[in-house]
């Protein structure tokens, strides 16, 4: 019985928090996939996003969901800009990838610093009236904080998804990815398509911050420590495969409940990366990259 | 008759120039050079939240010394670099700032593993190092510099917790123990107190497991030692592993007699982000601002009036006692030399906010620690009793 409980609890809470991960990677992978970008900074905003919610709830009493319709446009907006007077200048470089690095990474320092100067290096938690309530399934519980975070999620991806696979921009977008040329060829503006692409990715990394800040304590560091799991669910799910990203952060979520019900709790990150090298060794490019 | 009259007033403009030249160059010489204290702390990265207070506990100390005539006489002045929370950084200041800067006496830093680190380069320099110390593996390396005055031992951590239990009804004392620790070396040094503790209360242990940082869930910890009918659940790790504890806990109600936490209890984001949630939460503490001890009020008024803190942060004060225990063997070295220095504070008591101490040959005061309890959103102090600030809330009480 005590095993049975432990174990199902495990699996429960890795879920959720697996779930929440993916949110944070979907518009990492995005980037990634569609423009070749990796983008260092993504946590920092989604960080930004945990702020700000922060802020409205104890500033203003507002509920960090609501918190969203505030911080996500202005992520956007910010997506969007950043794009026109940073990413386009280096999408002629001859490698994009390492120039993004590095230049996402110089950004990524920009707003740590911006944070630290906002809000101090004080960690923060964001505590709601829900914070440490649960819904009770016999001895398996369900964090209400951790519950919004997954439905937040759901949300998340399924708009991502909806946006790529149902509106026009979304499929220009897909096929900037798959075939620029053609794309360019068939009246597709790649550099708004891009920008669009990179805005959606920016926002999503705001409705990812504030799920990851219902669970977890933060200061302006802790993107670094975020930015890790991006790399875990971007890799493992496939770059650029919304939902390969998905299922990877289920999957991760999943690997981690196992191992605190079945191993010690210290292989839990061994497990982890262990896993990350097999998948690298065995699928180079990701389990659902097509 | 002008052109000598010119001259004249020429030649007069000129002696007081020359002699202006001469009188400032005066004061310039006469005037005392700083003594330069430097080192560096974490004002950057992980552990910045905590190195900039004792950044400022640092600054509090040299104001102070400096508005009384400083240190033997002389202005002191501070070279703080960043190390950016990377212990390997701050081996390479220390080594900038005695090789290169040529300092006069050395800053101690922080987190224990940069003071584990700098340790060896203080001794090869020969340069008396005061800080926390990296816990007690540090102190048996036979180093001869270094002074944890006071130390944050973690071998000691939880001594009060038990010496106060000890004075609890056998009935009432609980009877099986949870203990979930980070997988670190401060995690680790916790280990021993709470072995030792348990066995000679004849506490069963019941969990004894480690986790990695970061801590990604705490509910299943929880549902384990819930499961268990553990009555005493050590969560021995930082803030954001804490607060996950805590919070798992409450959401879990599960209600233990006690809980104790590592570190992150005592530091005032405890209180002010988790509100009531983190009433009835043990620790222990080697300073506390309500220590009985001269000075604790100055640094009250400072940290109210300069930083708004009602409380003052608890780096804060450990920074400046450290600076205390240098300036003492400074002073009664009488000199900068560092093995006089070092000398003194073998044979001298020195009296800080956090208590007096002597310093054994390893550079480590008698084993002492504060018990603290955080009660209505205070970190009060319960054991020893002649410090006791506020009765002990026990057993804890049920969620609400």
């Amino acid at each position: 019985m005590f095993n049975l409980i432990v174990i199902i609890q495990s699996i429960v809470s890795g879920l959720l928090i697996g779930g929440i991960f993916a949110l944070l990677g979907v518009g990492f992978s995005l980037t990634w996939g569609v423009m070749k970008v990796i983008n260092i900074a993504h946590a920092a905003f989604g960080l930004l996003a945990s702020y700000i919610a922060y802020w409205g709830l104890n500033l203003y009493g507002i509920d960090p969901i609501l918190s969203l319709f505030l911080s996500l446009p202005l992520l956007f907006v910010t997506g969007l800009f950043i794009h026109r007077f940073l990413i386009q200048h280096i999408t002629r470089s001859k490698d994009i990838i390492v120039a993004s690095m590095i230049l996402t990474f110089g950004l990524a320092i920009i707003l740590e610093n911006i944070m630290l100067l906002a809000w101090t290096p004080d960690e923060r938690l964001i505590t709601t009236s829900y914070s440490s309530k649960a819904i009770f399934l016999g001895d398996i519980i369900i964090r209400i904080s951790n519950l919004l975070g997954f439905i937040l999620s759901i949300i998340g991806i399924s708009t991502i998804y909806l946006f790529l696979y149902h509106t026009k921009t979304g499929k220009a977008v897909r096929a900037t990815w798959q075939d620029p040329e053609g794309a360019a060829l068939q009246g597709v503006n790649l550099q708004k398509v891009s920008m669009i692409a990179f805005g959606l990715a920016i926002a999503s990394s705001g409705a990812g911050g504030v799920a990851l800040a219902y669970m977890y304590s933060f200061n302006p560091p802790s993107h670094n420590l975020w930015l890790i799991f991006l790399f875990l669910v971007v890799i493992v799910g496939g770059v650029g495969s919304i939902m390969g990203s998905a299922i990877s952060g289920l999957l991760i979520g999943l690997i981690t409940g196992l191992s605190n019900a079945f191993f010690p709790m210290q292989w839990i990150n061994v497990l982890l990366f262990g896993l990350l090298m097999v998948i690298l060794l065995i699928k180079p490019e990701g389990l659902f990259k097509k | 008759m002008r052109k000598k009259l010119f001259r004249k007033i020429y030649g007069f403009n000129i002696l007081i120039a020359l002699f202006l030249i001469f009188y400032s160059f005066g004061l310039g010489i006469g005037a005392e050079k700083p003594i330069v204290i430097g080192g560096s702390l974490p004002l950057t990265g992980t552990f910045s939240a905590t190195g900039k207070w004792v950044e400022r506990g640092y600054q509090f100390w040299a104001e102070e010394i400096n508005s009384k005539g400083g240190l033997l006489g002389r202005p002191v002045k501070l070279l703080i670099y960043d190390d950016k929370s990377d212990a390997k950084e701050a081996v390479n200041l220390a080594e900038k700032v005695i090789t290169v800067d040529k300092v006069d006496l050395l800053l101690g830093g922080y987190p224990g593993t940069a003071c584990t680190a700098v340790m060896p380069v203080a001794e090869k320099h020969k340069m008396v190092y005061v800080s926390m110390g990296g816990h007690m593996k540090s102190f048996s390396q036979g180093y001869t510099y270094s002074f944890g005055g006071p130390p944050l031992m973690g071998e000691w951590w939880y001594l009060g917790f038990f010496e106060w239990m000890k004075t609890v009804p056998p009935d009432k004392r609980p009877k099986k123990a949870a203990i979930y620790t980070m997988n670190n070396p401060i995690g680790m040094a916790l280990m021993d107190s709470i072995y030792k503790g348990c066995k000679e209360l004849g506490i069963e242990i019941v969990i004894d497991e480690k986790y990695n940082l970061p801590l990604t869930t705490a509910d299943p910890m929880i549902t384990k030692a819930k499961q268990m009918k553990a009555d005493l659940l050590f969560a021995n790790g930082m803030f954001p592993d804490g607060v996950m504890t805590i919070r798992a806990c409450k959401a879990l109600d599960y209600s233990p007699k006690a809980i104790v936490q590592g570190i992150g209890s005592v530091i005032p984001e405890w209180t002010r982000e988790l509100g009531k949630d983190g009433d009835y939460i043990f620790s222990g503490t080697s300073w506390h601002y309500k220590l009985k001890y001269p000075g604790n009020d100055k640094l009250i008024r400072v940290a109210k009036e300069r930083f708004k803190e009602d409380e003052p942060p608890l780096y804060f004060g450990f920074g400046y006692a450290w600076m205390q225990t240098l300036q003492q063997g400074v002073e009664g070295a009488k000199s900068l030399d560092q093995t006089k220095i070092r000398d003194w504070l073998k044979l001298n008591e020195v009296r800080t906010i956090a208590g007096n101490f002597k310093f054994d040959e390893r550079g480590l005061p008698k084993p002492f620690i504060y018990l603290t309890q955080v009660i209505n959103g205070t970190v009060e102090l319960i054991w020893p009793p002649d410090m006791r600030t506020h009765e002990p809330v026990y057993p804890k009480p049920p969620w609400k």
